[in-house]
Order: C-alpha cells, then structure tokens, then sequence
C-alpha cells in the first residue's frame, strides 16, 4: 500500500501520457493527433510537477520575509514551477502554429483526413520526378 | 494498424511503469531534485531578489535567459502564425 501511493503519480502521468501517444500514432484525422500531442505534452508537465513536491511543504511564496533564516523545508521545490511555465509557453506556440498549419492544409486540399491527404498526393501529377 | 499501435504504446507504457521503481517517492524531502540548488533558491531568495514569490524571482532573475529564450520561441511562433494565414492578394 505504501509502494502504491508513492509511485501513484508516476503512473498517473504514464497512463495520460500513453493515450496522448496512442492518439498520434494511430489516428488518422490531424486534429486529433494535434489533440493527443498536447495530452502528452500535459502530461510531462505534471510529471515535473508532482517531482518538485515535499511531504509537508506549501506553495514557493515566503510568507515572513523578515526572517532572516528561511527554512527551506517548508517551501516546495520552485524550479520545475519555472520550468513547466516555460513549457506551457512552448505548449501555446506549438499548438498556435500547428493549428495554422492545419488551416492551410484544409485551404488547399479541402481535408483534414490524413489517408485522403495521402490519396490525393498520389493522384496528382508530377511532371519534374519522371 | 491500430492494433499494432496499442501493442506499441502498451509496451512504451509498461516499459515506463518499470522506470518508475528507481524514481523518488512521492513527497520525498531528500530527492535529488528537492536537494542540490533549490533550497539554495528558496533560502537566498528575499535576500538577494526582495521577491516573496520564489518562482517569480527564478524566472526573471536567477534564470532570466531562459524567459529569454522563452519570449523568443513564442515571438518565432506569433510571426509564423501571422506568416501563414496571411492572404496574398
């Protein structure tokens, strides 16, 4: 019982992580391989998460700042917090330019359907190849 | 296909799940991210920041190229946003 909760969020994390994995790889419709990108991407971000967390701390805000000595026991690990704000930025970028990619995709080719894409690439001629 | 794709993320799954036994416990003081430079953060922060929130004094002063580089990425993205759905006419 003490193996389980102490390992529970990492298996949390995988199990959000492999349906976010399993929506890439075996969907055809590119929204949604977009969609299970970012569950992945949510994913990792609560695996740093729960790494920075202490038994017994609170949020990273010093509460009394005239004291001197600030135990740091008492505050939970800041540096994942400021990693995974830098990730949830580079999340916002990603989505926001793949999302304008899939907007010119379905402008030329009236589609999102990642066989039909394909089926009209082959149907189409290509005079420079042969 | 999606046959062979759940076989694959199962097996990415449980090869994950037995990563997880040599990762700290939940909650663990003496991890090793909990031990080397936080505490170092979280103790000189009001001291050398004047900041109460420490994630704040980390992101703009003790890692203030990273917030950089971190502006840069999402600025890269606005111009390609605006570089693609612009309308040529």
């Amino acid at each position: 019982m003490d193996f389980i909760i102490s390992k529970f969020n990492y298996w949390i994390y995988i199990v959000l992580m492999m349906i976010g994995f399993y929506a890439m790889i075996s969907k055809s419709n590119l929204v949604k391989k977009l969609v299970g990108m970012n569950i992945f991407q949510t994913a990792i971000i609560l695996f740093f998460i729960s790494i920075g967390s202490k038994k017994g701390a609170t949020i990273p805000i010093i509460q009394d700042s005239h004291v001197d000595a600030v135990n740091s026991a008492l505050y939970m690990n800041p540096l994942p917090h400021v990693l995974m704000l830098t990730a949830i930025v580079v999340m916002v970028s990603t989505f926001g330019v793949a999302v304008a990619l899939l907007i010119m995709i379905y402008r030329k080719y009236k589609t999102l359907e990642e066989d039909e894409i394909l089926q009209i690439l082959r149907n189409e001629k290509w005079p420079n190849t042969h | 296909m999606k046959f062979f794709a759940l076989i694959a993320v199962i097996v990415t799954g449980l090869l994950l799940i037995y990563g997880t036994m040599d990762m700290p416990d939940w909650g663990a003081t003496d991890s090793p991210p909990n031990t080397h430079v936080s505490p170092r953060y979280i103790e000189k922060s009001i001291e050398e920041t004047a900041t109460p929130n420490v994630v704040t004094s980390l992101l703009a002063d003790y890692r203030g190229y990273d917030t950089l580089g971190e502006t840069t990425v999402i600025f890269t993205a606005g111009i390609v946003c605006i570089l693609l759905l612009r309308r040529y006419r």
